[in-house]
């Protein structure tokens, strides 16, 4: 039984140290604040908070596994969103049933879809067509996308949602499930089938570990990661959705902060930038850490949101230190020198 | 002080269980050029690397001048007076002459301000000690690999080298810049400075060298004056058989040509390129780095775009525009660098023999089975012997023959028309060369039109049938069977 376990811990490192580290937090928050965190408050919170940036960090899971990254998917959902409830806002008018209402927010939704899928194949024919290195192509794009939101609504937020689209983004589903958290259920599932039974996601583990070798092997590399950059912006796109219906308003700069979250999460989750590797239940349980540790932190008032930046910043740069070096050794190693 | 400038006995070096040098002996003599021969793979490098401190040796003994030697690092090599000139030269290719020669002493003497005048001192002198006159402000990237290498020398030699390491020197020169090579080497071997010259070429040994060592399978088979050997006996010793016995005689070749080019050109890396291939033929296609060669495979495999010329498949005029478009058409390439270009390294074993064929293996929908991968990985891992114990390995754990065979596999469980190698035993050992070549052969007797691009001239001998011969872009000789010797294509290749 020991080695048993011994062996599980070995090969799922992250998966360990993943739950050491919730169980750590709920423990320190615990003690901190007593019983504080044990009411169906805070978790009902969480619950409902985490499928937003949820679903971009399964998104952009996609662009590390391949090795690539995508900084522009938060800007791009603002926009996409952006245009939706105004949309929404221009035709929706008084006394129209909840059916032609349903009606405007599917063609709002259609809008959303047709502007992810335009702001992946940018990201994407940017980098593997043009070969510019993702971190830059998609902070370019994700200025574009910032600066087109901006000016459009001159750096308001756009209310005017329908009280429909917000009444469905509160429902609870057969009486105990958030909606958000019903989507997001459905959208891991999603992806956790890609990535085991698909081609697709055979091929995209393959890509991050040397794409080259995958053009050599017949794998159409462009078409991959085109296909991979719009399924983040879709992801991301329809996250901007949800904090829609929790804000009631879309704005330009709405979940800046989740770009830095996301990446922290798949760090921590193992799903490294170098591409190739990565476990999406892992992904899984380092978003429930990562909520754990945003609630935990709100429960302490003197830390206002002027430290969140530090909080979080913080956060990541320990994370990237740490998995510097406990993979530093081994990362390299395989680069042998050719003998002959 | 002895006789010998450097003694090694009894050197063992291992990777990862696998024996590299197996109790190898040499000795160099001072004002003497050595020459240490073998074929790829046989240990050569890794010699090399422990003489210079890359590697530190497992077992044996190391004496430079009568002195032992317990432990080398490459700077403790440097102080002695050993200088190796490594064949990718390590030089700064974006720098000047000048930079590339001074830069060194610069840093060992922890300068932090650059002076002009002292390194165009430094560029000169170090020039000077072989009469040698270039440029000093050429861009080092923009020279022939002929003049690199001999400001690599120039370079060497300011740091009082006792003994110079050449590692193939002569691999990418015409016959001319050899010669020039040469001249130099005798000006420096008669100065009292020990060469190293390392090779597999007959007669570029005989020209030469004073002493020889013969490499086989990481163990030194010969070692003594060159005058001592005739040229059978050398080759005898390098490869351990008498090399004409084994020549791959095609069985059934079909009448039509599966493939044939014509007047293909690719601005810049060839033109006018024409050949037939048939069923069961082996085509070996040879030159020098820089010949073509590559390109023109992959002009074949849609990776490169010639704008002019047919290549006609079956009777029919195609155009092949991507590696999926070849792989339609039933053509595979087994690329050039099995490390960048053919494996997933941190990837299973079965997940690499079977990258290029997931089309084939997945269900509706793209929906593929772990287990199934699994099952083709074994059912290659019998058929080539690949030394594992599980495919679910990673590619990494296998030898460089083992990986090679990765590769063969990939495209092999495609079917195809067409298989193009690009020096398919590069870095593989003796042992999985032969298995290689052996079920290259068969594939060939089965019906498979093979192409084989390589600047290993034994290897081209023993398995080709037909053999093209490419300089600058072009075709420069075209050898039937009988005609196919290492000499004949040496002349041809210069």
């Amino acid at each position: 039984m020991k080695e048993k376990i011994k062996n599980y811990a070995s090969k799922n490192g992250y998966t360990v140290m993943l739950l050491a580290l919730m169980a750590v937090l709920l423990l320190f928050f615990t003690i901190t604040k007593g019983g504080d965190l044990w009411h169906l408050g805070p978790w009902k919170g969480i619950c409902m908070q985490f499928p937003e940036f949820g679903l971009m960090t399964l998104g952009v899971m996609f662009c590390f596994i391949i090795g690539k990254i995508d900084m522009s998917f938060v800007a791009l959902g603002d926009f996409a969103s952006i245009l939706a409830v105004k949309y929404m806002e221009a035709n929706v008018t008084e006394g129209m049933s909840n059916g032609q209402i349903a009606g405007v927010i599917g063609v709002a939704f259609l809008i959303v879809i047709v502007i992810a899928i335009i702001g992946g194949v940018i990201n994407g024919v940017l980098i593997t067509y043009l070969n510019v290195p993702p971190v830059m192509a998609t902070i370019a794009m994700q200025l574009v996308w910032l600066g087109l939101s901006t000016a459009l609504t001159q750096g308001y937020a756009v209310s005017g949602v329908p009280p429909l689209y917000s009444e469905i983004g509160h429902m609870m589903v057969f009486g105990f499930l958030p909606m958000p958290l019903l989507i997001f259920i459905i959208f891991f599932a999603i992806s956790a089938f890609l990535l085991k039974y698909t081609v697709f996601g055979e091929q995209l583990y393959m890509m991050g570990t040397n794409e080259k070798a995958c053009r050599f092997s017949a794998i159409n590399t462009h078409a991959m990661v085109i296909k991979t950059f719009v399924l983040a912006a879709l992801f991301s796109c329809f996250g901007c959705m949800i904090m829609v219906s929790t804000m009631n308003s879309a704005k330009a700069d709405y979940g800046t902060s989740y770009v830095m979250r996301v990446i922290l999460i798949l760090v921590l989750a193992g799903v490294l930038p170098d591409g190739g590797v990565g476990k999406i239940s892992n992904v899984l349980l380092s978003i429930v850490a990562v909520q754990i540790i945003a609630t935990g932190v709100n429960m302490f008032p003197e830390l206002n949101a002027y430290y969140a930046s530090l909080i979080w910043g913080g956060l990541l740069l320990v994370v990237l230190v740490i998995t510097a070096i406990t993979n530093g050794g081994k990362k390299f190693s395989f680069k042998k020198k050719k003998t002959s | 002080m002895s006789e010998y400038l450097l003694e090694m006995s009894g050197i063992c070096k291992s990777f990862t269980g696998v024996k590299a040098l197996d109790n190898v002996n040499f000795k160099v003599r001072p004002g003497k050029v050595m020459c240490l021969a073998g074929e790829n793979g046989c240990g050569k490098s890794t010699l090399v690397k422990i003489i210079s401190g890359v590697y530190t040796k497992d077992e044996g003994e190391v004496l430079f001048e009568g002195k032992k030697i317990s432990k080398i690092t490459p700077a403790e090599a440097t102080k002695l007076g050993i200088q190796v000139i490594y064949q990718d030269l390590s030089i700064f290719p974006n720098l000047t002459v000048m930079e590339n020669l001074a830069i060194n002493s610069e840093i060992t003497a922890g300068r932090a301000l650059v002076n002009r005048k002292r390194w165009e001192a430094t560029a000169k002198e170090a020039l000077s000690k072989i009469g040698y006159n270039i440029d000093l402000y050429a861009k080092m990237g923009e020279l022939s690999v002929a003049d690199k290498q001999l400001v690599a020398i120039c370079r060497a030699l300011l740091f009082n080298a006792k003994l110079i390491i050449m590692d193939e020197p002569t691999t990418a020169l015409t016959k001319r810049e050899v010669d020039a090579l040469f001249k130099t080497v005798r000006q420096l071997r008669d100065s009292g400075i020990a060469i190293m010259f390392i090779s597999h070429k007959t007669e570029e040994i005989f020209e030469i060298s004073d002493d020889v060592c013969i490499m086989r399978n990481g163990k030194n088979v010969y070692s003594g004056l060159t005058s001592d050997l005739t040229p059978q006996q050398f080759t005898f010793h390098m490869t351990g058989r008498e090399l004409t016995a084994d020549h791959f005689i095609p069985k059934n070749i079909s009448k039509d040509p599966v493939l044939k080019v014509e007047h293909l050109t690719l601005k810049n890396k060839f033109e006018d390129i024409n050949f037939e291939l048939r069923k069961g033929e082996i085509l070996g296609v040879t030159g020098l780095l820089g010949s073509g060669r590559t390109e023109l495979a992959l002009s074949l495999f849609g990776l490169e775009h010639p704008k002019e010329g047919k290549i006609i498949l079956n009777g029919k005029e195609v155009h092949i525009g991507s590696p999926i478009q070849a792989q339609n058409l039933k053509i595979g390439y087994v690329p050039e660098d099995r490390l960048t270009e053919g494996l997933c390294l941190n990837q299973p074993i079965a997940d690499n023999i079977t990258l290029s064929s997931l089309k084939r293996l997945c269900k509706a929908f793209g929906l593929l089975k772990k287990q199934d991968l699994i099952d083709d990985g074994n059912i290659w891992k019998e058929k080539f012997s690949i030394a594992t114990d599980d495919v679910r390995k990673f590619a990494s754990t296998l030898s460089g023959g083992n990986q090679q065979k990765i590769v063969l596999s990939k495209w092999l469980s495609n079917d195809l028309d067409v298989l193009i190698l690009n020096g398919p035993t590069v870095g593989v050992d003796v042992g999985a060369k032969q298995d290689i070549h052996a079920l290259v052969h068969e594939l060939a007797n089965e019906g498979l039109a093979v192409i084989i691009i390589s600047d290993d001239l034994s290897e081209v001998v023993v398995n080709c049938s037909r053999v093209i011969v490419m300089r600058d872009g072009k075709i420069v000789g075209e050898l039937e069977e009988n005609d196919i010797t290492e000499e004949v294509i040496l002349e041809i290749i210069r």
